[in-house]
């Protein structure tokens, strides 16, 4: 029993990092009808940035990440600049091109920080809480806490000002945002920036519960993407949830069947998807018909 | 043509003389890129041609080449023995893969095909019987005859010999009536579905083409390098075949190879700079996509249409729409009993949107028949119902006294019903002479097998196609515009062009959603002729039209819809006499009655 | 007009194929011979990218010093020494295009890799054409490959895990052991060599947990043996996943010491896991520390010198890997394939790991020492 909750804690805070990462996705498919491939190598890139700010510049944690997700949010900007043409357009384009995106970024990486890999401490130096035998790492309940605080101001922001409500006018119908005076490129580039800027911050957070290296992005990538669809491609809601039930699937997959996990992740996933291909919140997305 | 046959034939000699003049490394290189170029062309099969996103082709790659590795080292099994179970085992994983792309398309197929190749990958790097993460080694030579594969130089002829029939068959293929339907499946799959293409079916057979392709392309790696390890099948590698195919030129399969093969040599010249070519693979990607979308392959025809578009600018003259031919008035009497297409009670709803309530109407067969009504009432919904697109949430209904059932676009279409759209969807990277032969080929998807079993009847079937699309087209007065691609014409002749798309289907039952919207009015007159032409020949004509003309003059009974209700049925003086006709347009009876003459 | 160009198409090719069916076939002739003048070609061949590139920097430059150093006097006969590195990202199979490649340009020996399912992949071509090659792998599968043309430059995971063993148990007296290794071609090898040892000493472990090379998160596996409270954790993995997995067990709560092989004397190890949290850890090594004898103080400092770096273990294998190559290659007088492997095998060396001795199975050296890391330094374990 003990072993299963500890397992439900560890799922949960990994859960927490697919829900960023899920969330990221999520707002910019919301807003653009774009799928971004480039968004697991965004991560990268922020944990990688953060990484380099705590550990080098010896900047404290919080203000290494604001930094990343400036940095980040740029590379978003100029992703949604180079692609704008297909935007709307050819959606399969757009798709591939984002891929090559993070082919860039991937090597981009490589060239700067090199192959290896790097090691972060863990910025909460506090020893683990022990709730009833099982051990809950401080630095999991930070994770959570600063994604719970990320959600709610994605949320107050895209429904409660003018910004964020006309992102959301140029998701249901981009002609007519043009016509009550919204700039349309302008509005996706910035919710292409606060996509990659929940990348980012994921990343930088992620660094000290995993490793940081060049092909982080592959894994954390496909499961947060897999968490936004499973939970409902376009709902806030939906990759919260979605990002928790990959985390907790992914972890009891690893107790269990050990080096299959990987497989029965995916295999269920597939199962779930195939049964109800909206997800569980349904997809709420731009109408292209 | 000729000149065609002269690069094949010194192409092939290069081909076969290429050995001779390089080392040993460089034959070993080459062929590996064989292997990359069946791989791509598979992939270009699926992606390019068919349209379905296909991220696990690594996954049935690495399949082919572990189960010859496991057959032959672990049981014994002769190595073409194990070859050709394992294609068979690659193709069955294709058409599993396939089945979620029944059910999703685009970016949610692309995550599952890439999750199904991961979970294939976490499988090999564990199981027992793979090997785990040291991979199966010591994989026999191939016997052949007594000719010794196990020089890469030799091997090369083996692998050509493969990789030509493929190529070939992959041509084959692309250029008659299945790789027409699978192109425009990719196009349009609302409208292939309508002139006969099984979308379901179709999606299957390009997943498991691709599975089969990346089998012999594993079986052959296999043999090449006889030892197999999890990270030749890994996301970068998958990544990599994307790049090929993706700078090639996805649409074309010769594209493809030029993809694969430069790609793979270019790689081999860059090992010691690995990271800066794979930046710049990336960087070529992402260029591609935006000023180049059609690959390298591309290149010739974008070349040659700037090329013409100068010459043309000097005098030769721009083809020109021809006079319809009047179609041979049908002999055969039509059964007057029985009403071609009935409606009983028929509604549709969308979650809390009541579309279509209750309509029940009957159309005579011989007729032309109007639909008519305000923007909403749900005329194109009907179409929708009538042609198969929806199902209907209550009532039936009944084609020529059968009723439809169940049955989808496809089935319909087979049986008679054609349509035309509100929004043109003619297949856009299709010229206009093929839109006009994927709606004359009326067989069953299940004759696919004739492509590997029985090709000659293929052939003979595209000289018949070709034959009644150039009457077909000449009919219609498009003979001019052949050869064109439909989006670079004018509006008027794109009408034209669906209307005779329709038509080559040989319908009893003719759906025309709004036909002479954005007509002049010379042009509403042709349509007007053409249509009374089609009755005459024996089609029952369905019409749905805002040109209150047109309709007056054209048809024979109208049915008026208002809210997705019948308002109003008979001849068009009765209906436009009626005074629910009459408040559903103008809003109000007793003023209409002030305003009346 | 178009009838009359297919025949002619199809009689070009017939003739180009009736001329191929009476030449002989390509690439009998020719291939890399090896030349006896002429600068001598040593192909350095390891994992240059991925999370074992490490491994494969530290090769190249202790291989690199030891080249250098030997130019420096003159080469082999007045022959020059070049050496060429390849990446073979840590994959077999671009190690076995690599081994092809070896062999068709000409080079006579190959240094590397340090992963030992590459370089049980590249064995088969390379005993085909006869090139020996000196590996860092330590995994009993190279052995297992019986190629004559294989050497070590260090002892087998049985040697590493039989001295661990004796020191836990026999000396120590611990008994509750638990595992943790990689599915990976070194961790399995590892984890039976270790698990053996421990059967001929009657002890089972209390717990065995297997993970893939690749993971990240071993919270699973370290909650299950944490249930069965052992006196010390093995672990079988390399040195970054190995630094991992004891950063991960120490916020969980779990206070035993690590033990293991060659990773766990790396610096890698200790910066990923963090000094505080490799305290006390157990290493079984030949090459304990640049202070253990005067040659290995002579090799760091060169090693610094021209790197700017601190000398490790596999840095130290790869020097005396190299060095053994090279004198073979002198006592033989620039020989190749056979005779070059003949000459390796007889030649007795004293290098930093010790002495080596080649025996029939290609391994040269029997024994390491037990160190315990303290305040982030390996020092040598009283008693080990």
């Amino acid at each position: 029993m003990q072993v299963t909750l500890q397992t439900l804690v560890g799922g949960l805070s990994l859960g927490a990092i697919y829900a960023l990462v899920a969330l990221g996705f999520s707002l910019v498919y919301r807003t653009m009808g774009l799928v971004n491939f480039a968004h697991a190598d965004v991560v990268m890139t922020g944990a990688y940035v953060a990484s380099t700010f705590s550990l080098t510049a010896r900047l404290p944690f919080a203000l290494a990440t604001a930094v990343a997700i400036a940095v980040t949010g740029l590379i978003g900007l100029v992703i949604e600049r180079v692609l704008r043409p297909l935007e709307n357009k050819d959606f399969d384009l757009m798709l591939i091109g984002t891929i090559g995106f993070g082919i860039v970024l991937q090597s981009v990486a490589i060239l700067i920080w090199g192959t290896t890999g790097r090691a972060v401490p863990s910025p909460v130096q506090t020893a683990p809480l022990s709730v009833g035998g099982i051990r809950i790492r401080t630095y999991d309940l930070v994770v959570m806490a600063v994604a719970a605080v990320a959600v709610v101001l994605l949320m107050l922001f895209l429904q409660r000002t003018k910004r964020g409500t006309a992102m959301q006018a140029v998701a249901m119908d981009h002609e007519a945002a043009t016509a009550v005076g919204i700039h349309v490129g302008r509005s996706n580039a910035a919710a292409f920036a606060i996509g990659a800027g929940l990348a980012a911050l994921a990343g930088a957070l992620v660094g000290p519960l995993l490793f940081v290296s060049p092909t982080m992005g592959g894994s954390l990538g496909i499961k947060g993407f897999a968490a936004a669809i499973l939970g409902g491609f376009g709902s806030i809601p939906g990759a919260i949830v979605g990002g928790l039930a990959i985390g907790v699937l992914d972890s009891f997959a690893a107790g269990h069947f050990q080096g299959y996990s990987e497989m029965v992740v995916f295999l269920v996933f597939t199962a779930i998807i195939m049964v109800r291909p909206t997800g569980i919140f349904g997809e709420r997305t731009v109408s292209r018909a | 043509m000729r000149y065609r046959l002269a690069a094949l034939a010194s192409l092939a000699v290069f081909a076969i003389w290429l050995p001779y003049g390089v080392g040993s490394y460089t034959i070993h290189v080459l062929d590996v890129g064989l292997v990359f170029a069946l791989l791509a062309v598979g992939m270009g099969l699926a992606m390019g041609v068919a349209g379905q996103i296909n991220l696990a082709q690594v996954a049935f790659f690495g399949a082919g080449a572990y189960v010859t590795a496991i057959l032959t080292t672990k049981s014994g099994y002769g190595f073409w023995t194990a070859g050709a179970i394992a294609v068979a085992v690659s193709a069955v994983l294709g058409l599993l893969v396939g089945i979620p792309a029944l059910r999703m398309q685009s970016h949610y197929l692309g995550i599952v095909t890439l999750g199904l190749a991961l979970a294939f990958l976490n499988w090999i790097t564990n199981a027992e019987v793979a090997g785990g993460a040291d991979g199966i080694s010591a994989i026999p030579v191939p016997p052949l005859f007594g000719v010794d594969l196990s020089s890469d130089y030799l091997y090369y002829y083996l692998e050509l010999a493969a990789f030509a029939v493929a190529l070939a068959f992959g041509l084959f293929v692309v250029h008659t009536s299945l790789g027409r339907r699978l192109r425009a499946m990719r196009d349009d799959a609302l409208a292939a579905s309508a002139v006969g293409a099984q979308i379901p079916l179709l999606r299957m057979t390009a997943f498991l083409v691709a599975g089969s392709y990346a089998g012999i392309a594993g079986v052959l790696y296999a043999g090449l390098i006889r030892f197999v390890a999890p990270e030749t099948f890994s996301l970068a590698n998958m990544f990599l075949l994307l790049a090929m195919v993706i700078i090639g030129g996805r649409q074309s399969l010769v594209g493809c190879v030029v993809g694969a093969i430069g790609l793979t040599l270019i790689r081999e010249k860059l090992v010691d700079f690995a990271t800066y070519a794979q930046l710049s693979y990336g960087i070529v990607v992402v260029l591609m996509v935006v000023f180049a979308p059609t690959g390298l392959a591309g290149v010739p025809a974008r070349l040659r249409s700037i090329v013409d578009r100068r010459r043309r600018g000097g005098g030769a003259a721009a083809p020109e729409l021809a006079a319809f031919q009047p179609l041979a008035p049908s002999t055969v009497d039509l059964p007057a009993d029985r009403p071609a297409l009935e409606a009983r009670g028929v509604s549709k709803r969308f979650r809390g949107l009541k579309a279509l309530d209750g309509v029940s109407l009957a159309v005579r067969a011989g007729d032309i028949h109007g639909i008519v009504g305000p923007n909403g009432s749900g005329k194109t919904t009907l179409f929708n119902v009538v042609s198969g697109f929806y199902r209907p949430s209550a009532g039936a209904v009944l084609i020529s006294g059968q009723p439809a059932g169940r049955a989808g676009p496809y089935q319909r279409s087979l049986s008679g019903v054609a349509r035309t759209f509100q929004n043109l969807r003619l297949f856009r990277t299709l010229t206009v002479r093929e839109n006009i032969l994927v709606a004359l080929d009326r067989t069953r998807t299940r004759w696919i097998w004739r492509y590997p079993l029985w090709p000659v009847s293929v052939v003979r079937a595209e000289r018949d196609l070709g034959r009644r699309a150039a009457e077909l087209l000449d009919t219609f007065g498009l003979a001019g515009f052949a050869a064109a691609l439909p989006g670079s014409l004018p509006y008027g002749t794109q009408r034209r062009i669906e209307l005779a798309r329709a038509m080559a289907g040989a319908p009893r039952l003719l759906l025309l959603d709004e036909p002479a919207a954005g007509l002049n009015g010379e042009e509403a007159r042709q349509l007007a002729r053409m249509v009374r032409s089609i009755r005459d020949s024996g089609v029952t004509v369905v019409l749905i039209e805002h040109n209150m003309g047109l309709v007056m003059s054209l048809c024979d009974r109208v049915t008026v819809l208002a809210s997705g209700a019948v308002i109003a049925d008979g001849t068009p003086a009765e209906v436009a006499a009626a005074p629910a006709v009459i408040e559903a347009y103008l809003g109000d009876a007793e003023l209409s009655e002030e305003m009346a003459p | 007009m178009p009838n009359t160009r297919l025949p002619r198409a199809t009689a070009m090719l017939a003739g180009a194929a009736a001329l191929l069916t009476a030449c002989s076939a390509p690439g009998t002739s020719g291939g890399g011979t090896a030349s006896n003048t002429g600068p001598i070609k040593i192909a350095i061949v390891d994992a240059q990218s991925g999370q074992l590139s490490s491994l494969g920097d530290w090769e190249r430059k202790g291989a690199q010093l030891a080249i250098d150093q030997w130019n420096a006097k003159g080469g082999i006969n007045g022959r020059r020494i070049e050496f060429r590195v390849f990446d073979d990202q840590g994959d077999p199979t671009v190690g076995t295009n690599l081994a092809r490649r070896i062999a068709s340009e000409g080079y006579v020996a190959m240094i590397g890799t340090a992963e030992s399912a590459v370089t049980v992949a590249m064995a088969p071509t390379l005993q085909q054409n006869r090139i020996p090659n000196i590996t860092s792998g330590q995994s009993p599968a190279l052995v297992a490959v019986k190629s004559p043309f294989l050497f070590l430059n260090g002892p087998t995971s049985t040697t590493y895990d039989e001295t661990l063993v004796k020191y836990i148990v026999d000396t120590k007296g611990m008994k509750r052991i638990a595992l943790i290794s990689n599915n990976g071609s070194f961790g399995k090898g590892e984890k039976g060599a270790f698990t053996a040892s421990l059967a001929s000493r009657g002890i089972t472990p209390v717990d065995s947990q297997v993970v893939t090379t690749d993971q990240k998160d071993f919270g699973a596996a370290l909650s299950t043996i944490r249930q069965k409270k052992p006196d010390l954790i093995f672990i079988g993995a390399e040195e970054v996943e190995a630094g991992l997995i004891v950063k991960q067990a120490r916020l969980l709560g779990i206070d035993v010491p690590f033990a293991g092989a060659a990773p766990l004397g790396t610096p890698v190890y200790v910066q990923t896991a963090g000094v505080a949290n490799v305290e006390g850890s157990i290493v079984s090594s030949p090459y304990l520390s640049n202070e253990s004898s005067q040659a290995a103080r002579d090799f760091a400092a060169a090693y610094k010198k021209a790197y700017g770096e601190e000398a490790e273990l596999h840095g130290a294998k790869a020097y005396d890997g190299a060095n053994i190559i090279l004198t073979a290659l002198q006592s033989s007088g620039g020989a190749t394939g056979q005779q070059l492997a003949d000459a390796i095998r007889a030649t007795r060396y004293r290098g930093l790991l010790g002495d080596f001795a080649y025996d029939a199975t290609g391994v040269g050296i029997f024994a390491t020492t037990i160190g315990i890391i303290r305040g982030g330094k390996l020092t040598a374990a009283d008693g080990g």
